[in-house]
């Protein structure tokens, strides 16, 4: 295991997430100190400058835009009109939105548990010494390293009712009497997406937890082992308390991937069945680029924005509140 | 263990085989686990820019509009290695530059602007898309890799920004404070003292964002026309009569660069991962 992932987890518990570093050492007189920090400063700002720029120009800017665009009618010649909050009551008294709303609760909840759920469970088989580690190790990368369209189409024909292979195994296993198409259904195409997302995203999640865990210090588990704990009990008192700031991490991260989710489910199902794997996401697509309507698409953005911000904060008070957080959340 | 071995194994392991198969095969019940007779007719079907290699046994139908669409890829992930490579350029100079300045000399109002980059990372890439679009129609950089390497910045240069600040925050500062001691200019410590001890930082860093341009799909799929290899991949999957097992190729070629680079330089990408995440 690389030393830099130890001392990175460890370097993550302690420090607070910015604490400029003070000023360079000090100088004999308070003047020639005054002016070489402010030269200092200066010349930090420089630095900044062009990524600050970019930023601004890249992220502010089109966030702002989309803010404006939400309140306007917008032709595709140009032409803008004002239209107040005209965009999000059409938006909310839409059923499709709404359903989409709500899917993309369940899609984000049900891909967060499963990604999460055997992330962990991933790293803590592969903390353990067994022969093959480093393979096993190395398999793990793998599908992370897969864009998450690729695993869309990976899965699509995985799942495919005339050559899939998961219908073949559970045909051998005698689970199924004749191949199903599991995409043509509603909940099987939900359950797909939520499986071929999952499949990237719980080998990130277990990278994450595996480099946590290996910053556990070895007398802790061993000592506790002599004092007669059991192995949950050492997993429950132990591991989970010092993961804790992983998990949430993984956790608010997986939610956020998990609501933003396109990629996966436009090369399943581009939103099929009927609307059965409309989420936010798709939906906010279909308006802009299938409808073309720019504000009332700008309008799903900001919801969708909205919720990512929310999120965001989640974890900010979640990360930095004392007290037992994975109680709360798991 | 078996359950992970399968869970990480099966779907590719059927990718891989498909991808060895004739669509008449891979089809049969019961499911083959090994192809029969292994054919590299897929590969070298992408390799020379057919769409149908079994048109044969696929029922031989006349296929009009598909014809050139495999032709696309090996030039798209030409284009996408480019791509990336000029993201991963700009991360690295901007973002270091930036990086340093929040870690050793905070400007007025540098931590507003830090804290202000770390919300920018929650912001979602896919709900900004609109004015993107709309500037780059007007300015006509629609379906050009400037929009792409533009946008691709969005989501990348935060995280490059806040990955080298762990990094140069882990640089001990001393060897600077000696290094100016002996008369160094500012630029010449950043240059010949951190940089170099910052050097797994800025390679773990600019293999992430490479990554992560590679496997970029929504910006690519919207902005440009099949410019870079996940949305000729995509697209192919469109096609009528295009088989699973060519489209299987496809995704392995697809493949090869990102799972190279994840699995030969691991140490870094674990040690740059939690790193990025975990702050």
């Amino acid at each position: 295991m690389p030393p830099q992932a130890d001392t990175a987890a460890a370097a993550g518990r302690t420090a607070t997430a910015s604490s400029p570093r003070p000023s360079k050492p000090a100088r004999t007189r308070a003047q020639k100190r005054s002016r070489r920090a402010a030269a200092d400063r200066r010349f930090g700002l420089y630095l900044a400058l062009p990524a600050l720029v970019v930023v601004l120009g890249l992220i502010a800017w089109p966030a702002i835009q989309t803010l404006i665009y939400s309140l306007q009618r917008v032709a595709l010649n140009g032409d803008t009109r004002w239209v107040g909050f005209r965009n999000f009551e059409l938006l909310f008294k839409n059923p499709d939105f709404i359903h989409s709303l709500w899917l993309t609760a369940v899609y984000a909840i049900a891909f967060l548990v499963v990604s999460t759920g055997l992330g962990l469970a991933f790293a803590l088989l592969l903390n353990e010494q067994f022969r093959g580690r480093f393979l096993a190790r190395t398999l793990l990368i793998v599908p992370w390293a897969c864009p998450w369209v690729i695993a869309g189409i990976i899965w699509k024909w995985f799942a495919d009712g005339d050559v899939g292979a998961l219908n073949g195994a559970l045909y051998q296993l005698g689970v199924i009497d004749e191949y199903k198409a599991w995409l043509s259904s509603d909940t099987g195409a939900l359950i797909i997406s939520v499986l071929a997302a999952a499949w990237r995203q719980a080998s990130f999640a277990a990278l994450l937890f595996l480099a946590g865990l290996q910053t556990i210090p070895h007398e802790l588990p061993e000592a506790a082992k002599v004092d007669g704990a059991t192995a949950w009990q050492r997993f429950r008192l132990i591991t989970l308390p010092w993961l804790k700031p992983v998990i949430v991490v993984v956790i608010v991260i997986n939610v956020i991937f998990g609501f933003m989710q396109f990629d996966v489910i436009y090369a399943l199902t581009q939103g099929g069945p009927g609307n059965a794997t409309e989420v936010l996401s798709i939906f906010l697509y279909q308006q802009l680029f299938v409808y073309t309507n720019v504000g009332m698409g700008s309008a799903v953005a900001v919801v969708l924005g909205v919720v990512a911000l929310l999120i965001g904060l989640l974890f900010v008070k979640l990360l930095y509140r004392s007290g037992d957080v994975t109680e709360g959340v798991s | 263990m078996l359950l992970f071995a399968i869970w990480v194994l099966f779907p590719l392991y059927f990718t891989v085989t498909s991808s060895f198969m004739t669509p008449a095969e891979v089809g049969r019940v019961p499911f083959h686990w090994v192809p029969e007779r292994p054919t590299l007719a897929n590969y070298s079907a992408i390799l020379r820019g057919d769409s149908t290699p079994f048109s044969d046994d696929a029922g031989g139908g006349v296929v009009a509009s598909s014809t050139n669409a495999v032709e696309r890829l090996m030039p798209a992930m030409g284009r996408s290695v480019i791509v990336g490579l000029v993201v991963v350029f700009i991360n690295l100079v901007v973002g270091g530059a930036a990086a340093y300045a929040f870690s050793r000399y905070p400007f007025r109002g540098a931590k507003i602007a830090y804290l202000g980059l770390l919300a920018s990372r929650v912001v979602p890439a896919i709900a900004i898309v609109s004015p993107f679009f709309v500037f780059f129609r007007k300015t006509e950089l629609l379906n050009t890799a400037p929009a792409l390497i533009i946008s691709y910045l969005v989501f990348t240069l935060p995280l490059a920004i806040w990955l080298l600040k762990s990094y140069f925050d882990s640089v001990p500062k001393e060897l600077e404070e000696a290094a100016m001691l002996d008369g160094a200019s500012r630029l010449k410590c950043l240059i010949s003292i951190v940089l170099p001890l910052a050097r797994p930082g800025l390679i773990a860093a600019g293999l992430l964002v490479f990554l992560e341009a590679w496997s970029e799909f929504f910006y690519a799929l919207v902005l440009t026309n099949e410019l870079t290899a996940p949305p000729v991949v995509a697209g192919l999957q469109n096609l009528q009569q295009f088989s699973w097992t060519t489209l299987a190729a496809a995704s392995i070629f697809s493949l090869i660069p990102p799972v190279l680079i994840a699995v030969l330089f691991q140490r870094y990408i674990v040690s740059g991962l939690a790193r990025g995440s975990v702050r």
